[in-house]
């Protein structure tokens, strides 16, 4: 990801999609750093937090049977 | 949950004409969005029909949603009688699309992807602006959703308008 597309992302110009996603509540420190990884290792993230998800889901679940 | 590396491999391994479409397409040009399932668009030609078959045979898929002990028909014929095919399999949720709305059938999606270097091997996936267009055609409220930030991403990546 070169500069002046992070710089794009961290001041989005008004007016610019980049402002828009801003404005609608993307979180665009986060596309930066997406960006920053090559598209495997954006894949490895995904499939880190699609796992860390998971086990969080598996943990919580017997607590929120027990409030039903 | 899909397991991404193994799903690709299998399909690579079986020379699998496919192409990544939808969530897993989003994170692959930067989206920070989670998604579970991987969803490819595939060649519905019958020599791709077969290799599909032989590459997800050793995962057991079958339809999702289904009772676990309902025996499922996994073979061309299957893959010949329908056109999208939502399967879940022993690493995770695979769905199959015959056409991407917005884009077309496998070969529309062909002209409308990019290539990209993943565990070994080249993979198709579809390009920012057709993942856009597809998402306003597909036109459900969690299509439209992920709009803005696909939008912002393609600005970045000098794509498009």
């Amino acid at each position: 990801m070169n500069r002046s597309a992070e710089e794009h992302l961290l001041n989005p110009p008004p007016g610019s999609a980049a402002a828009r996603a801003r404005d609608f509540g993307i979180d665009l420190t986060l596309l930066i750093q997406r960006l920053r990884l090559t598209p495997e290792e954006r894949l490895d993230d995904l499939q880190r937090v699609m796992r860390d998800l998971e086990e969080a889901r598996k943990s919580v679940s017997p607590f929120l049977r027990r409030k039903r | 949950m899909i397991q991404l590396r193994q799903a690709i491999e299998a399909l690579a391994r079986h020379e699998v004409e496919f192409i990544i479409v939808g969530g897993v397409a989003m994170n692959l040009h930067g989206s920070a969005h989670v998604t579970f399932d991987l969803d490819i668009c595939y060649d519905r030609r019958r020599t791709n029909l077969k290799r599909i078959v032989a590459a997800l045979a050793p995962y057991r898929p079958r339809l999702r949603g289904l009772p676990e002990n309902l025996p499922s028909l996994w073979d061309e014929q299957a893959l010949r009688s329908g056109t999208n095919f939502t399967l879940t399999t022993d690493i995770g949720d695979i769905d199959l699309l015959g056409e991407v709305a917005g884009v077309g059938s496998y070969s529309d999606a062909v002209m409308a992807s990019v290539t990209v270097p993943l565990y070994g091997v080249e993979c198709r996936v579809l390009t920012l602006d057709s993942l856009i267009a597809s998402k306003r055609a597909a036109g459900r409220a969690k299509d439209l959703l992920v709009l803005p930030e696909l939008e912002a991403l393609r600005e970045v990546a000098g794509e498009g308008e």
